[in-house]
């Protein structure tokens, strides 16, 4: 448990520099096998500054030699940031993300960033950008570790320092790859944390989110890099609410159980757990009511897909080669050296998506596309706050199977990809708070069960989970 | 629509507003070395996000309501994407859908109505600086707020277009949130002519106004001469040209996005009311009024309103002293003053109560005209009491005819030429023999006293 160790740590009684040396060490060989990480940080240089404040008794934060890592697109300052893409290799951002200088205001340790689908764009981690190996899953090297955030899931795994994650989830891209790896995934409510610092996907979706090994753990971390930023205008202005040590009291709680979510296409088993965690529940006082979500459930997927798309084809314009980034030799017309370097700089995923996106908001389409994706999200809504007008939370399995090797990855089309986020992007879309915890086995790969609350009810999700262990 | 006219003309106007910080972040707006006001905003760089000088808001909404818009009960922004080296973020943030003010009208002098459609606010790019070999980019200009005022196609002449846009730059420099000295306006012009069934043409790029009667006249006569396709063509100043740039069918598609960076403001009313309260009274109203109530000349009136110092000062004056008079001599002398020296009322030492004691000092004849003209050059550059000046360097009114009786005959003795031809029946040598009076006496001379002498004694 981090706190322990926080605790132990502010009183010197951890040496913090040998931490450094072996977090360093140790994410560096874990890297060698399972290429998490993206550019590394200065922890050893950081950790000197903070055994200094322990010796002088000013030791203080709740993050206090914490090791945290953050994902690629969530800039931290002097560090390369690219969102894993070609297009940025080399910026290294001038200024920290809100969430990043809120982890080192409370003593964090920055150790590395770490890799993921390129701009987001994907749910396996199989799209990290050009000549940027792809992660492996921590329990089997053949399987993928979901994705986006799939470095930040698989190193939270394996990591055996104290260690945390800031992660990031547009359409699922936090519980997608907590699942798959097996750890503890929390995706806040949309606005609850500052986007100011993230590289934009789409940003009226975009979640800065954690991960961890333990559900507190995880809360901790976001209640941290929780709450209003006015350098984020659409940040929300609630108090943030007490997330870590939820006591998991659940007496007279009302779970819903999404009907349309425990399908056939499910796997057997991983419907058998989830509906075992439920009946957990039950027998400690919650009451199960069944419920149906034909909006989300049917729509939802094309409503995100084509508002997250939309939305990444107007922010990735700006990677021009021009600016900074990855440029090449200048010459012929400014058209003709953007669309050169964009051809050679950008993955396939995202030329697919910024072409889709482009499309769905031309003139004679906007309309048809755009515009009706945003009235059904907003349908999506409404269909969500009905429905927890009778419960307290929702509970589907996180992802529908356990993670797939990179051959059953490898037949599925570009849609059946998509088809992958059913579970998770509803709740993505009408940015509700969720979390993904590992839940069972199944042949010896985790199961994540999702936990769905209203807006800003966090800790209700909160008190779910710590029930559960 | 149906136009029966030779001419239709619409504009579209760009105007900078002159916040102290830009749009959507907190760079300054005056900076002057290349790059320097620049940050991750307005650079575009990843992760950066924009935050509302509702400032911008504010001086667009006085604007808008300045020309009688209807404000939008919210406000939204939008992404108008298109790839151009000085637009960082390859989108512009502007509004789209619904602008923040619309329906409002400029009149002219001949009585005609022009009808604003739209007032909006958005982000200029910065700014290409063309060398021999290359093409350098200035971000110091990127993000720096704009007005869009976008009219209907109700002007039929260039010189209707300069005159609405002289009117609307007056506003703009009435309400304070336009730089008049320093201050961008940019045009884009729709223009047809009758004789090409009105045939469409885009002419863009077209700045000042005085470019914008130019830019008309010579569209209007190309198109007289050639062939008229729906086209977007670009004004040439340097050689006077309109240039073709692009035809419609090839035409950008913008692919506008609602701008999910930022909320969406809500107006309240009561917002608009403050912003209503800090409006001034323009100065067409003001000009009407003293003509009205003070009696003051129409063309004094209507000069001295135009700027708004120079009328806050006339109105204090007028209060202590007689208008018409004062309204002369403000217009005479204080504007043409400001505007041989190229300077603001401002930078000068003129202020109210001196001008009042030495306007009174004239309309007492305890000075003449000329001397009056004298010391309203020197109360420009320092501050005096005019009574006190007068006295010390001897510059009151000499009326005495004894007094000047020594200097009209010597006039009359020194110009034997002038005396002949007057009596030839010259009426002008008189002047000339005034002249030479004033002269002698440092301006001093009653001229209606030496004048009656110098009759009397040429008889
Ligand atoms: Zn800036």
């Amino acid at each position: 448990m981090i706190k322990q160790y926080v605790e132990s740590a502010k009183k010197g009684a951890v040496d913090l520099l040998e931490q450094a040396h072996k977090a360093l060490e140790e994410t560096q060989k874990i890297n060698k096998e399972y290429r998490y990480s993206a550019a590394f940080a200065d922890p050893v240089a950081q950790a000197e500054k903070l055994q200094q404040q322990a010796k002088d008794g000013k030791a203080k934060g709740r993050l206090f030699g914490v090791f945290v890592s953050v994902k690629d697109n969530i800039c931290v300052k002097g560090i390369e940031s690219t969102a894993s893409s070609a297009i940025l290799k080399g910026y290294k951002p001038v200024f920290n993300a809100t969430a990043v200088q809120k982890c080192i205001d409370e003593g964090a340790i920055i150790l590395c960033k770490t890799v993921q689908d390129e701009f987001g764009f994907g749910g396996f981690s199989v799209n990290t950008g050009k000549g940027i190996e792809k992660p492996l899953n921590p329990i089997d090297r053949k399987r993928t570790c979901g994705g986006s955030s799939g470095g930040a899931a698989g190193l939270t795994k394996k990591a055996t320092f104290p260690h945390l994650a800031l992660a990031e989830s547009t359409g699922g891209s936090i519980a997608n790859p907590a699942s798959f790896c097996g750890v503890a995934g929390l995706t806040p409510t949309y606005s609850r944390v500052s986007r100011y610092g993230l590289i934009d996907y789409a940003n009226s979706l975009d979640k800065i989110g954690t991960m961890a090994l333990n559900v507190n753990d995880a809360a901790l971390l976001l209640e941290i890099i929780s709450g209003h930023d006015p350098k984020d205008s659409t940040c929300s202005q609630l108090p943030v609410p007490s997330m870590a040590d939820v006591p998991g009291v659940i007496s007279g709680l009302r779970i819903g159980i999404v009907k349309e979510a425990f399908n056939e296409q499910m796997d057997n088993n991983v419907r058998k757990t989830i509906l075992e965690a439920v009946y957990k529940l039950e027998q400690i006082g919650a009451r199960r009511i069944e419920l149906s979500l034909p909006l989300s459930m049917n729509y939802g997927l094309s409503s995100y897909y084509t508002l997250a798309m939309t939305e990444a084809s107007t922010n990735l314009a700006k990677y021009c080669g021009l600016r900074y980034g990855a440029s090449e030799q200048l010459s012929g017309t400014y058209n003709e050296y953007f669309s050169r370097v964009r051809t050679s700089q950008l993955g396939d995923e995202a030329k697919r998506r910024i072409l889709l996106g482009t499309f769905a908001r031309m003139a004679g389409h906007r309309d048809a596309f755009y515009t009706k994706a945003a009235q059904v999200r907003t349908k999506i809504i409404q269909e969500y706050h009905m429905a927890f007008k009778n419960v307290d939370v929702l509970i589907t399995p996180t992802m529908p199977l356990v993670a797939p090797t990179f051959e059953e990855l490898k037949q599925l089309t570009p849609l059946q990809h998509y088809m992958m986020d059913i579970l998770t992007v509803p709740a993505n879309l009408a940015g509700l708070p969720h979390i993904s915890l590992p839940c069972g086995e199944s042949n010896k790969l985790p199961i994540g069960i999702m936990i769905t609350a209203n807006h800003f009810q966090e800790q209700k999700m909160l008190q779910v989970s710590n029930a559960l262990h | 629509m149906h136009f029966t006219e030779n001419v239709i003309i619409g504009l579209e106007i760009h105007v900078q507003l002159n916040t102290q910080t830009k749009l959507f972040c907190s760079c300054p707006t005056n900076a002057s070395e290349p790059n320097t006001a620049i940050c991750p905003t307005c650079l575009g760089h990843p992760g950066s996000k924009p935050v509302l000088n509702e400032k911008a808001l504010e001086f667009a909404a006085k604007l808008a309501l300045a020309l009688g818009c209807t404000i939008a009960p919210t406000v939204t922004f939008s992404r108008k994407t298109y790839f151009y080296p000085d637009l960082p973020k390859n989108f512009q943030t502007t509004q789209y859908e619904v602008p923040l003010g619309s329906n409002g009208a400029i009149v002219l002098d001949n009585g005609k109505v022009i009808h604003i459609q739209r007032v909006h606010v958005e982000e200029d790019p910065g700014a290409l600086i063309h060398e021999a070999a290359s093409v350098l980019i200035d971000y110091n200009r990127s993000g720096i707020p704009l007005c869009e005022i976008v009219t209907a196609p109700d002007m039929n002449s260039p010189a209707e277009a300069r005159e609405f846009l002289k009117k609307l730059l007056n506003i703009l420099g009435y309400l304070g949130v336009y730089d008049v000295n320093n201050g961008v306006v940019k045009a884009d012009a729709n223009i047809s002519i009758k004789e090409r069934n009105y045939t469409r043409v885009e002419l863009k790029n077209i700045t000042g106004f005085k470019e914008i009667e130019r830019a008309l006249q010579y569209e209007i006569e190309r198109q007289k001469q050639n062939e008229v396709k729906l086209e977007t063509r670009g004004w040439n100043a340097e050689k006077g040209v309109s240039i073709f740039m692009r035809s419609k069918e090839t035409e950008e598609d913008y692919g506008y996005i609602v701008e999910p960076d930022l909320p969406v403001f809500e107006i309240s009313s009561e917002w608009v009311r403050s912003v209503q309260q800090s409006i001034p009274e323009l100065a067409e109203q003001r000009a009407a009024r003293w003509i009205k109530d003070l009696s003051v000349d129409k063309d004094d009136a209507r000069i001295i309103a135009a700027n708004l110092d120079v009328a806050v000062l006339f109105e204090t004056i007028a209060k202590q002293c007689e208008p018409i008079f004062s309204a002369r001599w403000v217009r005479r002398e204080v504007l043409r003053i400001l505007n041989d020296e190229r300077k603001e009322l401002k930078e000068t030492a003129f202020e109210s109560s001196s001008l009042i004691k030495l306007f009174k000092l004239i309309l007492e004849k305890k000075i003449t005209d000329r001397i009056g003209q004298r010391i309203i050059e020197q109360l420009a550059t320092k501050k005096f009491l005019p009574a006190a000046y007068v006295k010390e360097n001897n510059l009151a009114m000499v009326a005495d005819e004894g007094a000047l009786k020594n200097a009209c005959k010597n006039a009359i003795k020194n110009n034997p030429k002038a005396v002949e031809d007057y009596k030839k029946g010259e009426e002008k040598s008189l002047m000339f023999l005034i002249g030479q009076v004033m002269r002698a006496t440092k301006g001093t001379a009653a001229p209606n006293v030496v004048k009656e002498l110098l009759k009397g004694l040429l008889k």
